[in-house]
């Protein structure tokens, strides 16, 4: 049974699933910018933070547009609207951004509204 | 998309036959003279391979030489014994049980659970065994008769087996007109030799059969003394004559009126054609010395060899012989496909076996049991290479825990009814259940290295997966069932609309979103790189699309992980949400299927799993 187990653990830390892999990739490629972590980031606090831009949301609301993404540094996630708009200039996917504000919570995340943001180069660049 | 379904269904109909509607099922009613073959072939049949099989155990196994031929008939009379006490006992069970009482119905009512579980698994395994013995049994004879077929020996029982199975899914029903003239010309065929073998032994003196080959005379020559074990192991081998006895028992509704009476007097018949020509033929065996070893290097069988011998070489008797036990050995084999499937539905009925066992097909029959039984003793015939002797030694053991279940819940039957002459009826039955059960334990243990381990192994096994499968039923049950006054809780509904490109298909698919007014909807797209996602904006816009788009890149070019992940985000946004998940999918003709659609039926196959998931395709067909 210990052998098991024991095997089980081996494989467990051999074959990561890609989720912890990207996340891995991500802490890596922002270690040396030292900005707040997402995962450790409050609501209501002044911050700056970064990511890649894992998602994006085009919403046709009402005849008001919004665009919302969702950024990710390998820590955790944050939500960033940028309301009245359908694109920004820069902000695509696999992207990586810096965005500093004050996060609130909505339901279980956390929405920068608006915030000031600055581009990070890409990799390709 | 139509005319495919047809065409398959035109196949099958080739192979299986027009379907049959299930008010015109009719159960033919059996007289007396057409029951015996139906019921008997099965027991009957086992003279054509028991006397070879007790001499194997003395000449090859335990060399006792020519001492082996004086215990044949000892044996035999030991086998007729057993069979006496047997049927008397199954007599009992005809009366007590006119609907139809096989072991597991008999030991569900009177012993309980576990007996009878024990029963069914034992008398399902036997089946099983039947087909494989006997199917090899019949190609023993065949290649007894042409002997340079003996390379072809799995394969030919590979496809006698096959040929079963196909007619029996056709619906061969216990038809009288087909069962008859083999089972006849066998027990004619086989009188016929006893009775002119004893004949020419007794009045012409006719010698043994001369052996010449030195391996013959190897196995002649063996001096060892006859051991208990060995004489107990030869007895093992001669028992198995009785499997097939229990037919008429489980099969009482299919005779005339009135059935109980009937049924009982083709018992005794059968038991006295089967123990008459049993001990015939060990009488004869006795005299005339026929060989046979382990290995199967003698290719011809003692039958065929007596038969030789008697009528004087190979002639036209000696090969209408050899036909008449094919015959009976391949509807021996047949018996079993019209006991296995119903038996299985019975216990699937019970809740003990997977439902598709009650499934009935095209033509009425049990499918899925046919096929099933047909599977199983192909794989049994491949494993053991047709040798009707490796197969012998798994045989016996389910035959006698079946007989000794039955028997004792004859016996508690009895004594609880206490009915006039229970103490008697209790007797019988109770001595029956004892002689069997010391039988079986005799079968376990003088043969388990052989071979026997396998169904003291196997029928625990299935006795342990009919109580897991009874388990999920019942739980399954008991969580679907509603409690009064229940009501079904109000869910917020969320509808997620697949998008890889913009497409008609995609634009009926968010038309189809859009009419089921959800709380939420969203289109979501997995996109490759950015410049995907603006021509997917560009499209959306275009169209006049006014629903939400997410899009997702996927780093690592996969798209179901993706998906999954962001329909779990938005599942935990509500905590009571019902997600609808739309996937546009083509539908094109059976052959260019397989180009489209394969990463939806990944998505499909993940999301079935998923609680409170409810996964719709919109298809949009192009003809």
């Amino acid at each position: 049974m210990k052998l098991v187990m024991g095997l089980k653990d081996a494989f467990n830390s051999k074959v990561k699933p890609v989720r912890e892999l990207d996340a891995e990739r991500l802490v890596d490629r922002f270690a040396e910018l030292r900005l707040q972590p997402l995962g450790e980031l409050e609501a209501r606090d002044r911050t700056k933070v970064c990511g890649e831009v894992k998602r994006m949301t085009i919403k046709p609301r009402s005849g008001i547009p919004s665009m919302e993404i969702v950024i990710n540094d390998g820590t955790g996630e944050a939500t960033v609207i940028f309301s009245g708009r359908r694109h920004v200039a820069g902000i695509e996917h696999g992207h990586c951004i810096i965005v500093e504000g004050v996060a609130f919570a909505d339901t279980n995340r956390l929405v920068f509204l608006n915030p000031k943001y600055s581009l990070l180069p890409t990799g390709k660049d | 998309m139509a005319t495919n379904t047809q065409n398959s269904s035109r196949l099958k109909r080739f192979f299986i036959g027009a379907p049959i509607a299930t008010s015109e099922d009719s159960h033919q009613r059996l007289s007396k003279k057409v029951a015996l073959p139906v019921f008997a072939s099965d027991a009957i049949s086992s003279t054509a391979y028991a006397t070879q099989e007790i001499l194997i155990v003395f000449l090859s196994l335990a060399a006792v030489g020519t001492a082996a031929y004086s215990r044949l008939v000892p044996i035999s009379l030991m086998v007729i014994g057993l069979l006496v006490i047997v049927v008397f006992s199954y007599r009992q069970t005809i009366f007590a049980y006119p609907t139809g009482g096989g072991s597991y119905v008999v030991s569900r009512e009177n012993l309980g659970k576990y007996p009878s579980l024990v029963a069914g698994g034992s008398m399902l395994t036997d089946y099983i065994l039947t087909v494989a013995v006997s199917v090899s049994g019949g190609v023993a004879a065949i290649i007894s008769a042409f002997s340079h077929l003996a390379p072809y020996r799995v394969h030919m029982a590979v496809g006698f087996v096959l040929l079963i199975t196909l007619a029996n899914l056709r619906g061969l029903k216990e038809s009288g007109s087909l069962f008859a003239p083999p089972t006849y010309l066998y027990i004619i065929c086989l009188f016929g030799l006893i009775i002119y073998g004893l004949f020419r032994v007794f009045v012409q003196d006719l010698g043994p059969i001369p052996h010449t080959e030195p391996f013959e005379n190897e196995l002649l020559s063996g001096t060892n003394s006859v051991t208990l074990f060995f004489f107990l192991k030869a007895f093992s081998s001669g028992a198995v004559a009785l499997t097939g006895v229990e037919a008429v028992a489980d099969g009482v509704p299919a005779f005339k009126k009135s059935e109980s009476k009937n049924a009982s007097r083709v018992l005794i018949w059968m038991a006295a054609i089967l123990g008459s020509s049993f001990f015939g033929l060990s009488v004869l065996a006795q005299h005339i010395k026929p060989l046979a070893d382990e290995e199967g290097e003698i290719s011809q069988t003692v039958l065929a060899q007596m038969a030789e011998h008697v009528y004087g070489g190979r002639n036209i008797f000696f090969f209408i012989t050899q036909f008449a036990t094919f015959g009976i050995l391949i509807l021996a084999a047949n018996t079993a496909y019209a006991d296995f499937p119903r038996l299985s539905s019975i216990i699937a009925k019970d809740n003990y076996m997977p439902r598709q066992f009650m499934n009935r097909g095209d033509r009425l029959v049990f499918s899925n049991g046919v096929i099933f039984l047909g599977l199983a003793a192909i794989s049994l015939i491949v494993v053991f290479s047709g040798q009707v002797t490796l197969l012998i030694p798994l045989y016996a053991v389910g035959v006698f825990t079946g007989f000794t279940l039955s028997q004792t819940g004859m016996a508690v039957r009895n004594y609880k009814l206490k009915d006039s002459g229970w103490i008697f009826k209790t007797i019988v039955s109770g001595f029956g259940a004892t002689t069997t059960a010391f039988v079986a334990g005799i079968v376990v243990v003088v043969k388990f290295t052989d071979g026997a381990w396998i169904p003291a192994a196997v029928i625990p096994t299935l006795v342990l997966s009919f109580n897991a499968v009874n388990r999920h039923y019942t739980r399954v049950r008991s969580y679907l069932q509603p409690t009064d006054g229940y009501v079904a809780p109000f869910r917020t509904h969320t509808v997620v609309v697949l998008v890889g490109s913009v497409n008609q298909g995609v634009l009926k698919a968010v038309r189809y979103a859009e009419s089921l007014r959800p709380d939420r909807l969203l289109a979501l797209s997995v996109i490759e790189n950015s410049d995907d996602r603006q021509r997917l904006q560009e499209q959306w816009d275009k169209f006049g699309l006014s629903i939400e788009l997410d899009t997702i890149v996927s780093e690592y070019r996969d798209l179901t992980e993706p998906i999954l992940n962001r329909i779990n985000q938005i599942d935990d946004l509500d905590s009571d949400d019902l997600i609808t998940v739309i996937i546009p999918e083509f539908v094109t003709s059976i052959r260019s299927q397989w180009l489209h659609n394969q990463s939806a039926l990944a998505i499909k196959a993940r999301l079935l799993f998923r609680p409170n998931t409810v996964v719709t395709s919109v298809p949009i067909v192009i003809p």
